[in-house]
């Protein structure tokens, strides 16, 4: 049988993710054999970028590591750079960038549903979830200038403070969004289509999910129930009140199951953070940024993103320039080395739906 | 669950009552969508408000924004004439430029389309190539959210009731940490040096101390400074006048981190030791210098370290000049005067004390020894107020009580003092007679405001309790039985406007004559030259409205004598004689040396 | 807190001799140098015995003045919360590490990009050999002693059109007659 295997390059133009990646994948009939991730498309060395450049200016180029929610690697950032710095951040700077975090989540799950049912062949939800993201991306515009990239949490707080009406608008936001919600589910979970494409389909067991390092909804989706904001919390995540929702079965059925109760778990959060946002300063001034050296040794801030945990390991010498900055991607762990594992004995159609489960998210492969 | 799951198959279709509702999307170019007020588009610079600092393109942190000369924009004190244009091909939107910027006049706007056939059209100059942006604006930059630091660490300072107890130093000087704050905010433009009548290399000893390497700080200062400590104390700091950081916050203490630097080399050795001055070998010229004032000192000091044999001919006891005759030593400690002068002897400079030229020494003698002479003679004598009784005895002249004060002599005022005038000079000997228990009026002909005296003499005069009279004139010195001063009238003046756009002019009030006791009056209205040693001389080296005549070299009209200090330059402070004895020293070398250009 | 991570250090002195403190945070971290021998044993004595099962990210730092490649591993333990990093120093001249794969799977990623990246070499990885660079000649890029923007020089062209751009401090300097040492130009923005 082996010698009739045909190997197959799939992508590398965006195959059923955001970003360039290729996977290389040897079938039998349509059933996979062996898979490869070749990566490389989206290379910048940001990370060595960033040793040329000093502690702010690395700060925007931080967004990049990740188009469909660059926030929490923003979020990070700041806060691996306050840890070491030993800077306080102003309470109403956390609870804003807290509604920034939920705000991204709430898009990048949109993106997702676009991805995930364009992956299956479902177009209409993709044009109602990244149409309504607009509402969500008109929200960033207004609040810190830019829709896609915000480079709007940096160390020491946020960089503006809410315009006025701002959370009112939000609030209308997350009322759409909750009736809007309920066409989704018509369209997408109650969808046999959806369904059949989806359960059974890219199966990962508990054992192999802890084995592997797997993090965010797609654990969640192994019937694990870890998350970052719960686990080791970070801004003002321990004094609200949400549930980490999990799901049965580890397939692409469970995961987003998993998104699908999150995504609302945001709505909650966002009102919650709206209700008891603090009034005051939104920023621990950096020193003159030319001349803003941080104190020797390193730090490591996680964050949960909707791919699972994004980490930024930084290190300083003692000068104005990082050392070392190093991006944990969850991608990084999800669409190498478990989705080679993961993709044999699977269909090869079902390639884009898994990778796309999974959270792959090549700039944060390669960085 | 079946294929043919009802429910499952039908539910989607629920999707058809989204048919016939308003899209979510406007439809280009029918309706043009409007950036939201925050909206990071194109730049926008507000040319008149931009000083060119250049502080956009070193943030830029893609290497976006050039800055470049602009047609009908040229560099001035305070504005290097240079502007920011981007490259919108490399711009990231970041608008890190935009939260750097001194001014504020770098904003980003609402627009974010341009079309052009033309491929090389990705550089733009803000504000040049969109003049209507300035009704865009929408990311800008409020003293607020900028990342410039606009608070200056504060100089401690002895309180007003302590400092008037004695002679004690009044400003205590930054600590390590403090100067490391101050030196960080500078943002490193170097606009300042400009101002600076010695273009003394400010960013760069800012900088060396904002990394914590003071003495690489001290060998930059000296590179065209041998008085250092003094201008760190006392300079009239034109520098932080136009510091891109003033124009919406407080500029750089410039002169302080100069001091704090210079301090760090508490003895002569030390300062030898830091600096390590390279001194060239004896080239067998020689110059004769007149007068050790800080014109005087400066060239010796870099003619000597270039291998000329120099000799300074000074008529009193000490070097120093005005600097040490004429301020308070309250200011200007005359232990911090001596190192800096024991430093500069230190490195073979000859000094000749109380060889007052043409008393001691006749001018002839020392052109006619030296191969050049650099007369650094300053403005010895005072003018008089020109009023009735000013011959009373306790009328004297503020410069003369100065230098008496400061040479140790003690010196009769009584309990009343007046001075008059409103220079730096007035405020000195104000605040010294206030030392000596008296108590201190300063009468001034303008306004408070008018007053040319640095602000933070001002201040410190009245928080020592120092009463300023303006805009009054005296009128007349009267006299009782024994010929001393009893008291002094004057008239109070009102402001008018001058019709031809000058300062407003006081103008006596007729009949507010008003008299006031007083044991002394001291004059402060100005000083003056005095040539008389220059006998024959006098005819070939030209004087002009009580000045030397002098070319851009320092070079008067006898090609063998060069001039600086006050007796040239009508700036009158401490910094452009140490300007002009710099300048000299380079034009005496090239001449010596035969390098002229 | 302070005691759970008191515990946390002993425990792994006790069973690693080599096992040297960091220095201490006041937040949920343990810092933890050994020797690079004792990597494997160590990670595996904190998953297996200790329940750190989760390996959060692994890090390379290039120390070139010290002739040391620092190698970091963060662990996390769910129940004890607490981040433990391990870490350990590499000769630059000849960096080898023992491959822990075997441990945590998504450590090969990591493992591979070291290698590509950093010159890394881990005894019984099995991986392609390219990972992210293809083709590529020269030295392992991330070493800091590879001068990217001399790469970029050497390797791309600017753009013409932006040659008349000038330098701030240079035209105040020429224009009113300021020399600037060279010794002090290093200080110069």
């Amino acid at each position: 049988m082996r010698d009739k295997a045909t190997t197959l390059y799939i992508g590398p133009q965006h195959p059923g993710i955001t970003g360039n990646m290729m996977v290389k994948v040897q079938v039998e009939g349509d059933t996979i054999i062996k898979a490869r991730t070749e990566v490389g498309y989206l290379h910048r060395a940001f990370e060595k970028l960033q040793e040329r450049r000093n502690w702010l200016q690395s700060f925007t180029l931080l967004c990049r590591f990740c188009v469909p929610e660059p926030d929490p690697v923003e979020e990070s950032y700041a806060r691996a750079v306050e840890m070491l710095e030993g800077r306080e951040v102003p309470e109403r700077a956390k609870y804003i960038r807290v509604l920034m975090l939920e705000l991204a989540r709430m898009g990048s799950y949109l993106l997702w549903y676009g991805g995930q049912n364009g992956s299956l062949g479902l177009y209409t939800m993709g044009q109602w979830s990244v149409g309504d993201r607009n509402y969500i991306l008109d929200l960033f515009e207004e609040l810190t200038g830019g829709r896609i990239y915000h480079m709007y949490i940096w160390p020491g707080g946020v960089r503006r403070d809410l315009p006025e009406g701002f959370t009112d608008k939000v609030l209308r936001t997350m009322d759409y969004f909750e009736k809007r919600l309920k066409d989704y589910d018509d369209l997408m979970f109650t969808n046999t289509i959806f369904q059949k494409r989806t359960q059974g389909v890219g199966v990962i067991s508990k054992e192999k999910a802890v084995e592997w390092g797997v993090v965010g909804p797609v654990l969640r989706g192994c019937g694990i129930k870890s998350d970052i904001r719960i686990d080791d919390p970070y801004e003002i995540y321990d004094q609200l009140d949400f549930e980490v929702p999990t799901a049965e079965g580890g397939d692409i059925w469970a995961r987003a199951l998993v998104r699908r109760a999150e995504i609302r778990q945001s709505i909650r959060i966002i009102r919650q953070v709206i209700e008891k946002m603090p009034s005051g300063e939104i920023y621990n001034k950096i020193p003159n940024p030319l001349k803003w050296a941080l104190p020797k040794g390193d730090a490591y801030a996680r964050t949960e993103a909707t791919r699972g945990e994004i980490g930024m390991y930084i290190v300083s010498d003692g000068t104005v320039n990082p050392r070392r900055t190093h991006l944990r991607g969850a991608a990084y762990v999800h669409g190498v080395s478990l989705l080679e594992d993961l993709l044999v004995g699977e269909n090869v159609a079902d390639i884009s739906a898994i990778m796309n489960s999974l959270g792959t998210c090549p700039p944060e492969i390669e960085r | 669950m079946s294929f043919f799951d009802l429910t499952g198959t039908l539910k989607p279709l629920t999707a058809l009552k989204q048919f016939g509702k308003q899209p979510h999307t406007i439809s280009y170019p029918k309706v043009k969508k409007e950036a939201a007020d925050r909206y990071r588009g194109f730049h926008y610079n507000d040319l008149e408000e931009c000083i060119g600092c250049g502080n956009c393109s070193t943030i830029c942190q893609n290497a976006a924004i050039d800055m470049i000369q602009i047609e009908g924009i040229d560099g001035k004190k305070g504005d290097s004439g240079l502007r920011p244009r981007v490259d919108n091909g490399r711009c990231c939107w970041c608008a890190l430029c935009v939260e750097v910027c001194p001014t504020g006049s770098l904003s980003l706007t609402k627009d974010y389309l341009y079309v052009s056939e033309d491929p090389d059209t990705f550089l733009w100059t803000p504000g040049v190539d969109n003049p209507e942006g300035k009704e865009r604006v929408s990311f800008t930059s409020t003293g607020d959210s900028s990342l410039n630091v606009f608070q200056r660490v504060p100089m401690r300072e002895l309180e007003g009731k302590e400092r008037v107890k004695s002679f004690a130093e009044v400003v205590l000087g930054y600590n390590e940490a403090e100067a490391r704050a101050e030196a960080s905010r500078c943002i490193s433009c170097g606009i300042c040096t400009e101002v600076c009548p010695d273009h003394m290399h400010i960013p760069e000893y800012i900088n060396a101390i904002a990394a914590g390497k003071d003495d690489e700080a001290v060998r930059i200062i000296y590179d065209n400074n041998p008085l250092p400590e003094m201008c760190g104390k006392v300079c009239t700091r034109r520098c932080e006048d136009v510091c891109a950081l003033a124009h919406r916050g407080e500029p750089i203490a410039i002169r302080w981190l100069k001091r704090y630097a210079t301090e760090t080399a508490v003895t002569a050795d030390i300062t030898h030791e830091i600096v390590n001055p390279v001194i060239k070998e004896s080239n067998g010229k020689t110059v004769g210098i007149v007068g050790a004032g800080p014109s005087g000192l400066t060239a010796a000091y870099y003619l000597a370290l270039r291998g000329y044999d120099v000799t300074i001919f000074e008529a009193n006891a000490k070097a120093g000049g005005a600097t040490m005759y004429g301020i308070p030593k309250y200011r200007l400690p005359i232990e911090s005067l001596d190192k800096q002068i024991e430093y500069i002897q230190s490195i073979g400079v000859k000094i000749h004390f109380n060889t007052k030229v043409g008393k001691d020494i006749t001018f002839k003698e020392i052109y006619e020894k030296y191969d050049v002479v650099f007369m650094g003679v300053g403005f010895p004598a005072a003018w008089t107020l020109g009023i009735d009784g000013e011959d009373a005895q306790g009328s004297v002249q503020a410069v003369n009580y100065l230098h008496a004060i400061n040479s140790g002599d003690k010196v009769e005022i009584g309990d009343k003092v007046i001075v008059v005038g409103g220079g730096n000079v007035a405020i000195d000997a104000a605040r010294v007679s206030k030392r000596f228990g008296a108590d201190v009026t300063i009468l001034y002909r303008r306004r408070v405001e008018d007053m040319p005296a640095d602000w933070e003499e001002i201040e410190g005069a009245e928080d020592e309790g120092i009463h300023i009279i303006p805009q009054a004139i005296p009128v007349a010195v009267h006299k009782d039985e024994n010929g001393r001063v009893k008291s002094l009238e004057y008239v109070l003046a009102e402001m008018v406007p001058d019709e031809r756009g000058g300062r407003p002019k006081p103008v006596e009030i007729e009949g507010s004559n008003t008299t006031i006791e007083a044991t002394s009056v001291m004059a402060a209205i100005g000083q003056m030259g005095d040539y008389s040693f220059l006998d024959e001389y006098a005819e070939t080296i030209k004087v002009d409205r009580g000045r030397f005549v002098v070319n851009d070299k320092q070079q008067t009209t006898d090609p063998k004598v060069f001039a600086g200090g006050d007796a040239v330059n009508r700036t009158a402070d401490a910094i452009s004689a140490i300007a002009d004895g710099f300048r000299a020293c380079k034009a005496i070398d090239e001449m010596m040396m035969g390098t002229e250009k | 807190m302070k005691e759970l991570k008191e515990n946390i250090i002993q425990r792994l002195k006790t069973n690693f001799a080599d096992a040297v403190a960091g220095s201490e945070f006041s937040y949920n971290r343990v810092d933890v140098h050994v020797k690079k021998e004792t990597i494997p044993s160590i990670l595996f004595y904190l998953k297996e015995e200790m329940g750190y099962v989760h390996l959060s990210h692994i890090s390379c730092v290039d120390w070139l003045e010290e002739g040391e490649f620092e190698l970091v591993f963060i662990v996390w333990s769910p129940v004890d919360k607490v981040k433990v990093f391990v870490k350990t120093r590499l000769d630059r001249e000849n960096p080898v590490l023992e491959n822990i794969d075997m441990i945590w799977r998504q450590a090969n990623t990591y493992e591979r990009e070291f290698r590509e990246m950093f010159g890394i070499q881990f005894t019984g990885l099995v991986a392609p050999d390219e990972f992210i660079l293809e083709d590529w000649q020269g030295p392992p890029p991330f070493r800091r002693d590879f001068d990217t923007a001399e790469y970029a020089k050497k390797t791309f062209w600017n753009r013409p059109g932006r040659e008349d751009a000038q330098d701030v401090r240079e035209t105040i300097s020429g224009r009113d007659g300021e020399e600037i040492p060279d010794f002090a130009k290093k200080y110069s923005r």
